[in-house]
């Protein structure tokens, strides 16, 4: 592309000007219809493939073993497991975060990311949504979570945040998969019309289950996206709240703090931002999308990451904070060990990745600089992790009582098992970057005749 | 009341309740090829099935096995035997040749859990940890099955006529040659075996060899009255105690009993406080429960003792060159003195027999004899040859015979005897012990000793209390008892144990021998059969001259000095395959699965060294690699080595765990010790090395100064609870709850295997105790506080507080752990799903999570469980239930016949020595926990977290000499 | 542009989502209700024994009491079978050679103990205690139902925890008059007390008798 280093100003327009409904609709649909993929698809999905395998073989090992093979022990009964589930929904949640929330506020921008952010979303919860299966001592048991008419009359329990966590994550990922299904109905449709007879067309016929772009058919279809991203988007909230919840109603030293849920989805809003920063920047390169998605978006996106880490920022300082103001004697040992104690790596590294390095970001050169963006996103994906791990793993080795105080050693599986979802997600965005279009077509067209219509 | 009291009808003998012999062979038909199975060690698993079978008729059935839904009822159901109902039996553990009283628990006729006998002096119904981990021992499945011959298979028929063999070859030169190996003995009919094969065999010697030997003790008596003496302390007496490197409360015969009398004297809010004064080189129970605990290096005892023992005898202290007299000396003396008559003097028994007569001198000086304490005629009075003899002998090739009863020198025979060479010379050795140890690999014939509980036997308690040791089951194997042996020279053909006992015992016993006999094994104890204090006076030359001149010179501070002690867990090694003991954490360093060296802070920091630290240890010319671990507390110059690991041949469990020091015992020569750059990991439970000081809100202490200038208003816990705004849960008929003093408990871990027998609690091995992950529901936190070098030491037994408003409960979203109405803070296994949320949630941390199939994996006969609780699968959390089986099966017992609920017993209470824990039901105004928790010293543990714990503590007071303020 | 699919194609969809959401909906059921069925209790299947022992003959036919071969329902948690010797006292008297009771003279003969399979069985965590519910007036047949009439014995009710609550939420239908509590023809009758009486008399109502400690430990 000719155009890439202008369409790469902050300022550019939110699509490119040669940009007209045929030629944007057939590029999306030829994606999504080409004979064989790319070498670099390749080159990217065979790893996380890999990666899917060894996740399999971590999950059978674990139903074989027990938790045992994991590095919990007591008193840090809580590991990998819910740290990275907590880490992988905030990184969900920042997906439908874009596509939900500046779906209802109309922002333009989100058009042409929305689907990649969706598919995010979707893949994020579903590396998410197996970690509190697994976590269960006796994982097989899970549905005893649900309400259902056993003959033992026994009944969840309701006080538990657990109990409501579960739930939520229920709803949540069910959720996604239908909004993100939704919105994509149509551009089935468009390239079912674009591919040539044949298995591959009936495939998508079949997805697309015999949209035919009626009239009756747009009008119910609006009307459900509509209501699903109304739903979507408190849900979200819900859902990391929740999240929140499992920490601050719990009595454990440096949990029991009020402000856990909106910290957790600030926390979400940051790791969101940060990995479709990761996940667009190398697309619009590979797949020449430089007039979709232009440095607009990026530009945003950045200032939304800005944004967010701002909001964690804040989340720090009240951390620290209520445990001075309160004054425990355990969240005070607590936050002595981070600030200065064996945790101090954790807490700083977690300090400079979510909160001192996006500051860079007030610069608006550095908003649109690719290298910088990919590399500030990254930091913060690990930043977030280094969060979580802080909360999970650390408060819970030092409790009140000091002869119960025990140190955390993770085990190869417990790597296996983050690396093994990290493969999942990679490679559910892979497929879905290859067999599905990459940009709301429907959606793009919208903006498109606007765009036309202003320049007219 | 004792549980055993009120289940009185129950607890008698079999002989009693069945009338004949054979009864105890009907008692295990509920699974008759039991017996056969075990006794032949290739068919285990058809064992495994028939304990399955065991496991469905208790109601605890394996589902695995094609027994799982089988129901099997005897084929004649024995008498007194009701289907899941508990019968008890008294008898008695020989440890180092003295009994404590015990009652084993059976439940179908296998015996599963051990109480102490509340009638039996020495144990005053309480138990060490030995004791309790006896089923394990019993169950064992590594214990020897078979006669051997040179390590080979064999069987009973070939050892008798190889044996009538020999016998008729010494009869013939009057024995001539014979030796008799045993540990020391205090069985009254074995004495008399020995005794008389001595008269039918001249030229035969019995040679005694017990590794934690009391001879020097015995000697010092010698020394002081011309005869071997026992003391015998009532330490309930005693104002003032002194002690040197104490063995009161770890190895003394009289441990059990010492422990309550010394107890009795240390809560300020219930008697008079005594004083305690512990002069030792490494720490002891007794130096962590002193007073005033001043740390001297071994020599230091020989050097102190004269000054002592001439100034408390002369109305002024005795000047001695200054520098050399220890500062705390002075107002020790005086306080010695003003307690005059109210005193007791103890020294450890490894101590020299000089120490020992100084001692006794000193007890004489200040007449505390007959006071606070008694002496009595040494009950191994019979004193055989010394092991010295026998070496000579055997090196000399003069011995052909040799017969080890029940002992293993091959392990713990001194690196000086070079015992392995004599063996070799000796053409015909026969070893009799539970495994093929060591010293059985070696011999011309091995014979499997009959468990305790699988013959009759007798044995004296630390005061000359007679018990008779019976039967508790069928023998699971084809074993004999040391008597048996012995007998076998005297008898054309062999005699069983009961008929040996019961032989001895006819012409001794007046009235009717029956009846006597039956109320003996009922009682536990032949009534008033203790010996009475002897009446000898010192020797006017007991007065020691040697060591007057070694005060003199003082030990070279520069030198090292190596220290052997009884371990904790494994007394001298023959628990090594006992897993609940070797997973025990030791009191003061908490490890657990090893022996490493403990060495003070100083000599660590001297050469670099941190816990876990290879390092080289040499005496004279033998060394050793083994790892340290820093004990704070230590004397600066002092290295304590544990005897009792690094077995070879225990069984699978115990062998290679440590390193075997028995060859250092008395070893000549200079202590050197270097570092290694080795490091091995050491398992403890305290995951963060020692703990410092513990906070108010956790452990409360003070001086007794400060008690009695408090207030001694009742405390909180028993007045009526503020309005909260909890749900409170609905009140049932009973409300239990816990008291535990502080100033009782000595940390000496007998609750610990108690719990872990009565429920069925796994144990994980060293590998899963490194990850953090050991199971004990109840352990016991040690606290130290003050400086490194001489700490003030706290042990806090820590079990689940059973919280009114259990953090735990509120998070668990399937509810598998919630109240009951009696208050209790239940967890319900089989709804468990393991988030693990309960054990995040608990201030506390009593809560266990099997992180594996702990329960399943482990090595032991599945018949040992205790059928009345639950073994836990894979995946589930557990904790302290302050035993609800027992109290269902109270509150069973009460509603039958619908009378208000009884007292009930938890097992740590059961066992404890010290009578610290104190359970009972808060709505029984005259419950002894309600009067407990109106001490007071009462406090909740961690209060600020508002939990309303069920189970509080007593808070610990110390009662230091003023004079000594500030004097090291 | 040309159809993909044939007209009837909307039809089969349509189906086919219809009959994935029926497959669903059956799934789900069969997971709700298949533990409530008499076969996944095992109920009305009569057992396999090493001997068919008749309860209908021996109780209903010759009135023997319960208690002469479950001798320890009274007194312990374990209603107990009878030893071998106990089935000989008779039957060495009477069907001295029936082939029937081959094993059990057999057993007697190599003093080896017969083996009978459980009927009603409970999990191994559930601690039932038969003697407090004897005591507290619960007869047999409220949970081995009509055992005086089994010519091969069955398990009558499901035991399950909803069958054991059912009865513990509200005790008082299943009590009897002491007098009755062997009687298995025993029907609650009109001079029978009220279950409020027998609740009162058995002094049943001091403890909360849905406390998971009762049965679980």
């Amino acid at each position: 592309m000719s155009n890439a280093s202008e369409t790469l100003r902050a300022d550019a327009p939110v699509i490119g000007p040669n940009l007209n409904l045929e030629s944007m609709t057939d590029r999306i649909s030829r994606i999504a219809l080409r004979e064989r993929a790319h070498a670099w698809w390749w080159i990217a999905f065979i790893p996380s493939a890999a990666l899917t395998l060894l996740l399999i073989v971590a999950i059978a090992y674990l139903f074989y073993e027990g938790i045992g093979i994991w590095g919990v022990n007591w008193p840090v009964m809580w590991g990998f497991a819910i740290l990275c589930y907590v880490w992988w929904i905030a990184i969900a949640s920042g997906g439908t975060i874009i596509s939900a929330l500046f779906f209802l506020v109309h922002a333009e921008w989100r058009t042409s990311i929305n689907r990649i952010a969706e598919s995010m979303m979707l893949f994020g919860a579903a590396a998410a949504g197996i970690y509190p299966v697994l976590h269960l001592g006796r994982p097989w048991l899970f549905y005893w979570l649900f309400f259902y008419p056993n003959t033992m009359t026994l009944w969840a329990q309701f006080r538990s945040p657990l109990l409501w966590d579960f739930w939520a994550l229920f709803t949540y990922v069910f959720a996604s998969v239908l909004f993100w299904y939704v919105g994509l109905l149509p551009d089935l449709a468009s390239v079912r019309d674009r591919a040539e007879r044949g298995l591959k067309q009936r495939m998508y016929a079949v997805f697309a289950m015999g949209f035919r772009g009626s009239s009756g058919q747009w009008r119910h279809l609006r009307a459900v996206y509509g209501v699903m991203a109304a739903i979507m988007t408190p849900v979200v909230i819900s859902i990391h709240s929740i999240v929140g919840l499992d920490f601050a109603g719990a009595a454990t030293t440096g949990w029991h703090v009020t402000q856990f849920p909106p910290f957790f989805v600030c926390g979400a809003l940051l790791s969101g931002f940060a990995i479709v920063l990761l996940l667009i920047i190398p697309l619009r390169r590979f797949l020449n999308l430089e007039d979709m998605v232009t440095g607009r978006h990026i530009g945003v996106l950045a200032k939304l990451l800005l944004t967010s880490s701002l909001l964690l920022a804040y989340a720090y300082l009240m951390d620290a904070f209520s445990a001075c103001y309160g004054g425990n004697p355990g969240d005070l040992a607590l936050l002595a060990a981070r600030l200065h104690g064996e945790y101090a790596p954790v807490y700083w590294g977690a300090v400079l990745f979510n909160v001192l390095l996006p500051q860079l970001l007030w610069s608006r050169k550095l908003r649109v600089h690719i290298p910088t963006l990919m590399l500030l996103s990254l930091g913060v994906v690990i930043g977030m992790w280094m969060e979580r791990y802080l909360i999970v793993v650390t408060s819970l080795s030092r409790p009140t009582l000091v002869s119960a105080w025990g140190v955390f050693h993770p085990t190869f599986w417990d790597w296996a098992t983050l690396a093994g979802t990290v493969g999942l997600f990679l490679s559910g965005i892979l497929l879905s970057v290859r067999f599905v279009p990459v940009v709301a077509m429907h959606e793009m067209r919208a903006l498109i005749v606007s765009a036309q219509a202003r320049s007219e | 009341m004792s549980p055993l009291n009120s289940r009185a009808h129950l607890w008698r003998s079999l002989e009693e309740a069945g009338g004949d012999p054979g009864l105890l062979a009907r008692a295990t038909q509920e699974f008759p090829l039991l017996a056969k199975a075990l006794a032949d060690p290739v068919s285990r698993r058809e064992v495994l099935k028939l304990m399955a079978a065991c496991m469905a008729w208790s109601g605890l059935a394996g589902c695995d096995s094609k027994f799982g839904d089988a129901l099997i009822p005897p084929v004649r159901m024995p008498v007194n035997v009701v289907p899941a109902q508990p019968n008890f039996f008294a008898t008695a553990q020989v440890l180092g040749g003295y009994a404590q009283g015990i009652v084993v628990e059976h439940v179908m006729g296998r015996p599963l859990k051990v109480q102490g006998n509340p009638h039996h002096p020495a144990s005053l119904g309480s138990t060490d940890a030995y004791a309790q981990a006896l089923p394990l021992d019993f169950y064992d499945p590594d214990r020897a099955a078979q006669v051997c011959v040179r390590g080979n298979p064999s069987d009973r028929a070939a050892f008798e006529a190889a044996f009538s063999q020999e016998r008729a070859r010494l009869k013939a030169r009057g024995g001539a040659g014979l030796r008799i190996l045993t540990g020391s003995i205090t069985s009254p009919s074995l004495l008399d075996r020995i005794q008389s094969l001595l008269l039918a065999y001249p030229e035969a010697a019995w040679v005694g060899w017990e590794p934690l030997s009391r001879s020097n003790a015995h000697s010092g008596a010698r020394q002081t009255y011309g005869s071997a003496l026992d003391t015998v302390a009532h330490l309930d007496r005693a104002d003032v105690v002194l002690a040197f490197d104490a063995d009161l409360l770890s190895t003394d015969p009289g441990r059990l009993r010492y422990a309550r009398d010394l107890a009795a004297r240390r809560n300020p809010a219930r008697a008079k406080m005594s004083r305690i004064y512990a002069v030792e080189s490494t720490p002891t129970l007794l130096g962590c429960v002193a007073d005033h605990r001043f740390i001297v290096e071994p020599g230091e005892v020989e050097r102190i003792l004269p000054w002592l023992l001439d100034s408390v005898r002369s109305e002024s202290p005795t000047a001695a060159p200054a520098g050399t007299r220890p500062s705390w000396m002075a107002a020790l003396i005086e306080d010695l003195k003003s307690a005059r008559g109210k005193v007791f003097i103890h020294a450890g028994a490894q101590h020299s027999a000089a120490v020992h007569a100084q001692v006794h001198l000193m007890n004489e000086a200040l007449q505390a004899r007959n006071a606070t304490y008694t002496l009595i005629e040494a009950q191994n009075a019979a004193s055989p040859a010394m092991p010295a003899e026998l070496m000579r002998d055997m090196h000399a090739g003069k011995v052909t015979h040799l017969l080890m009863l029940d002992t293993n020198p091959m392990y713990t025979a001194p690196r000086s005897w070079d015992f392995a060479a004599a063996l070799k010379s000796v053409p015909f050795s026969a070893a009799l012990s539970r495994h093929l140890d060591e010293t059985a690999q070696q011999t011309t014939w091995f014979v499997p000793l009959a468990h305790s509980w699988e013959c009759w036997s007798d044995a004296r308690a630390y005061d000359g209390t007679v018990s008779i040791l019976q039967p508790q089951a069928q023998p699971l194997y084809d074993g004999m008892s040391p008597a048996q042996l012995v007998d076998r020279y005297l008898q054309t053909q062999s005699r069983s144990s009961e008929s040996i006992v019961k032989d001895f015992w006819r012409p001794r016993l007046s009235g009717d021998f029956a009846q006597t006999f039956d109320t003996a094994l009922a009682q536990g104890l032949l009534a008033d059969t203790g010996a009475r204090p002897s009446s000898v006076a010192p020797r006017a030359s007991a007065a020691p001259a040697s060591d007057s001149e070694k005060s003199g010179n003082p030990a070279a501070p520069a030198a090292l000095s190596l220290v052997l002690r009884a371990d904790p867990s494994l007394w001298d090694g023959r628990f090594a395959n006992n897993p609940w003991l070797q997973e025990l954490p030791r009191p003061l360093t908490k490890d657990v699965w090893g022996n490493p060296l403990m060495i003070s802070p100083a000599l660590a920091a001297q050469h670099q060294l941190g816990t876990g630290d290879v390092v080289r240890l040499r005496v004279g010319d033998a060394s050793v690699t083994s790892p340290v671990i820093i004990l704070p507390g230590q004397a600066p110059r002092t290295i304590t080595a544990l005897l009792g690991s690094g077995r070879a041949a225990s069984g699978r469990v115990g062998d290679q765990v440590g390193v075997n020091f028995h060859p250092f015992n008395a070893l000549p020569g200079t202590v050197r010790f270097e570092k290694t750059d080795a490091h091995m990991d050491i398992a403890t439970t305290v995951h963060h090395g020692l703990l410092g000081a513990p906070s108010e809100q956790i452990l409360r202490h003070q001086d007794l100064s400060e008690f009695l200038g408090a207030d001694q208003t009742p405390s909180a816990a028993a007045s009526p609870p503020a309005a909260t705004l909890y749900q409170t849960h609905p009140q049932g008929p009973a409300q239990w709850a816990m008291s535990v003093d502080l100033n009782a408990c000595i940390g000496c871990n007998a609750c610990v295997i108690a719990c872990q027998a009565e429920n069925n609690i796994p144990v994980v091995g060293k590998a899963q105790v490194l990850r953090e992950r050991e199971m004990h529901w109840l352990r016991i936190d040690r606290y130290l506080a003050g400086d490194a070098a001489a700490p003030e030491s706290f042990f806090q037994p820590v079990l689940c507080m059973h919280c009114e408003q259990a953090p735990c409960e509120n998070v668990c979203p399937v509810g598998a752990t919630l109240h009951d109405a009696e208050g209790l803070n239940l967890m319900v296994y089989n709804r468990c799903v393991g988030t693990r949320f309960c054990s995040n949630n608990c201030p506390y941390k009593v809560r266990r999570f099997n992180f594996y199939a702990f329960a399943h994996e482990q090595h032991r006969p599945r018949e040992s469980w205790n059928p009345e609780v639950s073994v836990r699968a894979r995946g589930v959390m557990e904790k302290c239930t302050y035993c609800v089986q027992r109290i269902a099966a109270a509150r069973i017992e009460a509603d039958r016949d619908s009378k208000p609920v009884g007292k009930v017993t938890t097992a740590c209470e059961a066992a404890c020595p010290t009578q610290a824990f104190t359970f009972g039901n808060l709505a029984d105004p005259k419950s002894a926990v309600l009067a407990r928790k109106r001490s007071p010293l009462d406090f909740a543990m961690l209060s600020e977290e508002a939990t309303k714990p069920r189970t509080s503590y007593e808070t610990k007071v110390r009662n230091p000499n003023p004079k000594l303020k500030g004097v090291a | 542009m040309a159809a993909i699919f044939r007209p009837s194609a909307n039809l089969v969809a349509t189906s086919l989502l219809l009959a994935g959401w029926f497959v669903l909906l059956g799934l789900l059921a069969s997971w709700w209700f298949w533990p409530h069925t008499d076969y996944a209790q095992h109920l009305g299947a009569a057992v396999p024994q090493p001997v068919p022992f008749s309860h209908e003959h021996h109780v209903a036919g010759l009135g023997i009491d319960c208690r002469f071969c479950h001798s320890s329902v009274e007194q312990s948690a374990n209603a107990g079978l009878p030893a071998t010797h106990v089935c000989m006292t008779c039957h060495s008297q009477v069907w001295t050679n029936a082939a029937l009771l081959a094993p059990v003279r057999e057993s007697l003969a190599r003093d080896e103990p017969l083996i009978w399979r459980r009927v009603a069985d409970v999990p191994d965590y559930v601690y039932f205690n038969h003697s407090i519910h004897i005591a507290k007036g619960v007869g047999c047949q409220s949970c081995h139902g009509p055992i005086a009439g089994m010519a091969l014995t069955y398990k009558a009710e499901p035991l399950t925890m909803e069958f054991c609550l059912s009865c513990h939420r509200n005790p008082g239908p299943q009590l009897r008059p002491r007098s009755a509590l062997f009687d298995t023809q025993w029907q609650r009758g009109r001079d029978t007390p009220s279950p409020a009486q027998l609740l009162h008399d058995y002094h049943v109502p001091d403890r909360d008798l849905t406390d998971c400690s009762l049965c679980h430990r």
